[in-house]
């Protein structure tokens, strides 16, 4: 069978594609991996932190991102930052959210951009330095970056 | 680009110990530094780089932006109705712009 320019394209774009889907948990080690670059520390991968991002949206230009983490919010145990990263975007850091026991819930809403299909990641810096990780999958069709 | 207006949608009165939810949004651009004009010439960045929320003076929600934070940056938070008093919200902008907005709150 002869292929012509454009089959070969699709086969390549195919293939180029197939190369870019990243496993749940290599993504987890990515992740872990960076922040342990950003902070010196080890993060752990926590159902506390609920990030909820569409998982496909049609711009990248502003995709909406919310942000739970349980806590008790006391003294004694609380959230003191949030960290959103968008990996593939071409800086990123995206926010930096700081909580206060007893007076704020670590809980926020916003609008984000994203330059292509990736694991948005999120960690929390709890008041005894333990890091808690989350990411979820968002595919943009458009590059909100430009 | 026209002078950015911030907003907010906050209670007048919450009962005390209330978890209430706050929703603030600027109108501003957001211009990440990483866009070109049609010269080619970088169109340098200006963006929101910090939100606070002052609470009688305590800053109890503090968000430190980034090029990612998409234009008109909207943030919807939670705070606790501790007491009766005064609400800044702050928006700080690259080359020192400063824009805010003041809120008072009934703790009955």
């Amino acid at each position: 069978m002869d292929l012509t320019r454009r089959e070969l394209f699709l086969a390549g774009a195919a293939e180029f594609a197939s190369a870019n889907v990243v496993s749940a948990a290599s993504a987890s080690d990515e992740a872990a991996e960076l922040i342990k670059r950003l902070t010196g520390k080890t993060p752990a991968e926590s159902n506390r932190l609920h990030l909820l991002m569409p998982r496909t949206f049609p711009n990248g230009y502003t995709v909406p991102l919310s942000l739970d983490i349980d806590s008790l919010m006391t003294e004694n145990d609380h959230v003191k930052h949030v960290h959103v990263l968008a990996p593939r975007n071409p800086l990123i850091e995206v926010a930096t959210f700081h909580f206060v026991p007893q007076r704020s819930q670590p809980r926020v809403s916003t609008r984000i951009r994203l330059a292509e299909p990736q694991y948005v990641v999120a960690f929390a810096e709890l008041n005894d330095g333990t890091l808690l990780m989350t990411k979820t999958w968002v595919e943009v069709a458009t590059n909100g970056c430009e | 680009m026209p002078a950015p207006i911030p907003r907010v949608q906050v209670p007048s009165s919450v009962t005390k110990g209330e978890i209430f939810q706050v929703k603030a949004v600027i109108s501003h651009q957001m211009e990440t530094g990483l866009r070109h004009d049609s010269e080619g010439n970088v169109i340098p960045r200006k963006i929101i780089h910090k939100f606070v929320c002052y609470y009688n003076g305590v800053d109890v929600f503090v968000a430190d932006l980034h090029e990612a934070i998409a234009a008109n940056p909207y943030f919807e938070f939670y705070l606790r109705g501790t007491e009766s008093g005064r609400l800044e919200f702050v928006w700080q902008e690259d080359g020192g712009g400063v824009y805010s907005l003041a809120h008072q709150l009934v703790v009955a």
